[in-house]
């Protein structure tokens, strides 16, 4: 089975690709939009520099050639959708081409990585068809890989993956599955169907296993698979023949002779790329010695979780940081996550307490639960009156300690024993101490 | 001074007007460039009840110290060099039953008539040169991005800047740097250098060998006698070989017309323009039926050949091959701008046609017009057309083609040959 995508992601700028209506947070149905993104006559293009240092970002991460200098095309299709009936796209010179992304250790080439622009959207109500042009002109990626992908379900893994380090790549936020487009290509034998525009993953997965398995039957009743173009029918699960394959030809592409020519390297050489999150799973396999599956699973739940990850290898070693990330840390990021930069300093005090044996295992577990979570704090102030509680409890229980306590300091450990025993690590002995002595202190005043 | 109302009234040369001018000084665009509170059609039926929401560049830059009198009359989109296929057929101030010459017909026609009005049109072919020479008035034709293209409507799109008509050539040069400079509204106007004017002196001319072959009479002695008398003022003419020329125009005529099937494909009866069409049809037919009832017949004509050309294999032997023609053509003038100013041609065949005969022109022998005007629109470069002469009381033009963001060779060469050469006015009573 060879299955072959061609991925739509938006990128996630400020403005849109050509003029500067803003890309995000309309609430109402054509209101981000302007004569340009209208394509109201006299009009033109700018381009949005932004929207180019993003594709050269995803075209790095793909490990695309990006050329030196770049044009737009026009191409040509009515649908009312589309304001001036040509999209704004990229034909000769892709923002990458010829790469390839490795999930896991398995190639899957990429074909190229073009920059276009969305159209409009349009919403059937009765006998009325209605156009939003929100969307008009918003920038898009759209990647296309050779037929290397050889299950629905690897299908899946290679967009969850892509989509990952595309959105830590380019800072994109992460607004649910639906934002990823896909045409889908896929062969059972010789000939191939292309399902288009599946929205999110599953739905990925669910058309390429439909069409898959229609694919076989057809085949193994003696039947031809037609080259055509499907479409998926989310409700139903199923896909139907769309309409005959377009041909690329079809499109008339033409040099968008608005934009002009696009001096790309010069942009390249001002964007500083970040390290993708597969590269960040390799290198922590094979620097810092971490299987690659915990390696994985570590980057997937979030790359600023393996940033601090790293900086703690730094100071308590592999093994150590290994047992606090994956446990408490990962269990709770979550919440951690808000603030991660602010809470990294306290959590490598507290995992470097334990690594120089100053507490324990238990204490150091619930020393970073407090940290990470707000909800925590309120507990632990909860918790420290309960702590109040528990010693007043313990001093009346010993009565005469208050009296050795004039004379000597060394008798609130009776107090401090009895509390840590009774409250089996719940609270930080440097706490119960303090607590203690605290209270006593106020006793003999 | 001409009020522009009866001026409109005999000549036919506004689409629209203001009601009356608050300043003293007064300036026209073509329909094709738009400003709030004139209707933009190009020419075109297709575009009535346009009203565009915003300003050009070039209005934005003129209405500081210059009153909007009107829009232009056009051929349709720019299709055209008798102004005989737009909405409204402009008559020639020399003699009305004869055309303006085209695209740009009634901006020609409004510089010609009104007194010290600047006139603003577009030109993707010649659409400046032709009306300027059969109205007997100056066309300046800027550099390709000398001048911001934000608020044209585009037929073309890689051709056709912004340029000036005038009666006298000392409007050319107050008004260029004012429409002139950077926009970045529209990216091909930024990388433009800076204008400079008075520098350049014309010293030198090309003229292409056999250039007057197949021109009329009157056009060929009005061109010889210029000829000699810019040798009498001391200019050094020189006939060169230009074989590119024969190229360009075929080229030329397959990139206007791929670019115009583009640019005229958002045109279908929604969002603005005609919207009286049949809301029952599937979106294809609802599209068809205004294409086919309002554009004109030579518009839909270039859409079918610009469409031809870059269908399969037709978009690398026809298209793609035109590009390269363009390159070529563009290597050829500058050769020739190694060893000289400017490159000097008629800058029509003919005079001005009746507008009967014009209207029943066949296409090629209407695009066939153009073939001194065309080539340098084709490549980008400045010209300016100047009257040089008169053929049975009908002016003639020439054209001076420079080099790429040299158009101050060519305000020099206009006021040179204004202070030789005798201008004149047409007989106009209202
Ligand atoms: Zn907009």
């Amino acid at each position: 089975m060879r299955i072959g995508l061609e991925i739509h992601v938006q990128l996630p700028t400020r403005s849109k690709m050509f003029c500067s209506c803003p890309a995000t947070g309309a609430e109402g149905p054509n209101e981000h939009i302007c004569p340009g993104c209208m394509g109201m006559p006299g009009t033109r293009p700018s381009l949005n520099r932004a929207a180019v240092e993003t594709g050269i970002k995803i075209a790095r991460l793909l490990n695309c050639t990006v050329p030196d200098v770049a044009w737009f095309s026009r191409k040509v299709y009515y649908y009312p959708d589309i304001c001036r009936h040509y999209q704004i796209t990229q034909y000769e010179t892709p923002i990458g081409s010829k790469g390839v992304y490795y999930l896991g250790d398995k190639p899957i080439r990429i074909t190229r990585a073009h920059l276009e622009e969305d159209p409009g959207s349009m919403r059937i109500s009765g006998n009325n068809a209605l156009i939003d042009y929100n969307r008009s002109g918003m920038p898009l990626v759209e990647i296309v890989t050779e037929p290397d992908i050889s299950s629905p379900a690897e299908a899946r893994e290679f967009l969850k993956a892509l989509l990952r380090d595309i959105r830590h790549v380019t800072d994109l936020p992460d607004d649910g599955e639906r934002s990823i487009r896909a045409d889908c290509n896929i062969s059972v034998g010789t000939e191939r169907c292309e399902v288009k525009n599946v929205t999110g993953l599953k739905n990925v997965e669910r058309a390429l296993t439909y069409e898959a398995v229609r694919q076989t039957k057809v085949i193994r009743s003696g039947g031809k698979i037609v080259r055509e173009t499907r479409h998926y029918d989310e409700e139903r699960k199923v896909t139907t023949s769309a309409r005959k394959k377009e041909f690329e030809s079809d499109y008339a592409y033409i040099g968008e002779p608005h934009l002009g020519m696009i001096n790309v390297k010069k942009i390249a050489d001002s964007v500083v790329t970040k390290e993708s999150p597969h590269d960040m799973i390799l290198r922590f396999r094979n620097e810092l010695g971490v299987d690659e599956k915990i390696a994985a699973q570590i980057v997937g739940t979030s790359v600023e979780m393996a940033k601090l990850f790293e900086n703690l290898v730094k100071i308590v070693g592999t093994e150590s940081s290994l047992k606090w990330v994956t446990g408490p840390i990962s269990a709770n990021w979550k919440a951690l996550e808000k603030n991660v930069s602010e809470k990294t300093g306290p959590l490598t005090d507290v995992i470097a307490m334990h690594a120089k044996g100053k507490i324990n295992d238990v204490e150091c577990s619930i020393r970073i639960k407090e940290l990470i979570t707000g909800e925590d704090r309120k507990t632990t102030e909860r918790a420290a009156d309960d702590l109040d509680v528990i010693i007043r409890k313990a001093i009346e229980d010993n009565p005469s300690v208050v009296g050795d306590y004039k004379k000597s300091d060394k008798a609130a450990n009776r107090i401090i024993g009895a509390v840590m025993k009774s409250t089996g690590g719940v609270f930080s002995s440097s706490d119960i101490v303090e607590a203690t002595k605290r209270i006593l202190n106020d006793m003999i005043k | 001074m001409t009020s522009y109302h009866d001026a409109d009234k005999k000549y036919n040369m506004f689409s629209g007007t203001a009601a009356a001018a608050d300043k003293k000084r007064t300036f026209s665009i073509s329909d094709d460039i738009v400003a709030r509170n004139f209707q933009a059609t190009a020419g075109s039926r297709m575009l009535e009840g346009y009203f565009p929401v915003f300003d050009s560049a070039v209005v934005s830059r003129m209405t500081a110290e210059n009153s909007l009198i009107g829009t232009t009359n056009m051929d349709e989109f720019g299709f055209g060099m008798f102004s005989v296929s737009g909405t409204k057929i402009p008559k020639n101030p020399f003699d009305p039953e004869r055309s303006c010459g085209g695209s740009c017909g009634g901006a020609a026609c409004a510089a010609s008539v009104l007194e010290d009005h600047v006139a603003l049109g577009t030109s993707a072919g010649g659409s400046i040169s032709s009306p300027a020479a059969f109205c007997g008035v100056f066309g300046l034709t800027p550099t390709f991005g000398r001048v911001s293209r934000y608020g044209q409507i585009d037929t073309v799109s890689s051709m056709g800047p912004v340029g000036i008509f005038a009666s006298k050539s000392e409007l050319l040069k107050k008004y260029l740097p004012v429409i002139s400079g950077k926009d970045e509204r529209d990216p091909t106007s930024t990388a433009q250098p800076e204008l400079k004017i008075g520098k350049k002196k014309l010293r030198s001319v090309a003229v292409p060998k056999g250039v007057t072959d197949g021109v009329s009479d009157g056009v060929r002695k009005a061109f010889d006698d210029s000829v000699n008398m810019l040798k009498s003022m001391s200019v050094n003419v020189e006939y060169v070989d230009m074989p590119i020329l024969r190229h360009a125009m075929p080229a030329h005529y397959i990139l206007c017309a791929t670019e115009a099937t583009t640019n005229l494909a958002g045109y279908c009866g929604m969002r603005c323009g005609q919207r009286d069409g049949d809301l029952s049809l599937p979106f294809n037919d609802y599209f068809a039926s205004f294409r086919s009832k309002y554009f004109g017949a030579e518009t839909k004509l270039r859409i079918i050949i610009g469409t031809y050309a870059t269908m399969g294999e037709n978009r690398r032997t026809m298209y793609l091959r035109s590009l390269g023609v363009r390159k070529l053509a563009i290597n050829s003038y500058n050769g020739i701008f190694k060893d000289h100013d400017a490159v000097l041609t008629p800058s029509m065949p003919y005079a001005a046609p009746k507008i009967a005969d014009a209207v029943i022109m066949s296409s090629v022998d209407s695009y066939m017009a153009s073939r001194f005007a065309a080539p340098p629109a084709f490549c980008g470069l400045p010209s300016v057309s100047v009257p040089c002469g008169y053929s049975d009381g009908l002016p003639v033009g020439m054209q001076f083609t420079a080099c790429h963001w040299n158009e101050d060779v060519l305000l020099d060469a206009a006021d040179l040959w204004e202070r030789s050469f005798i201008v004149k006015a047409p007989e106009v009573s209202l």
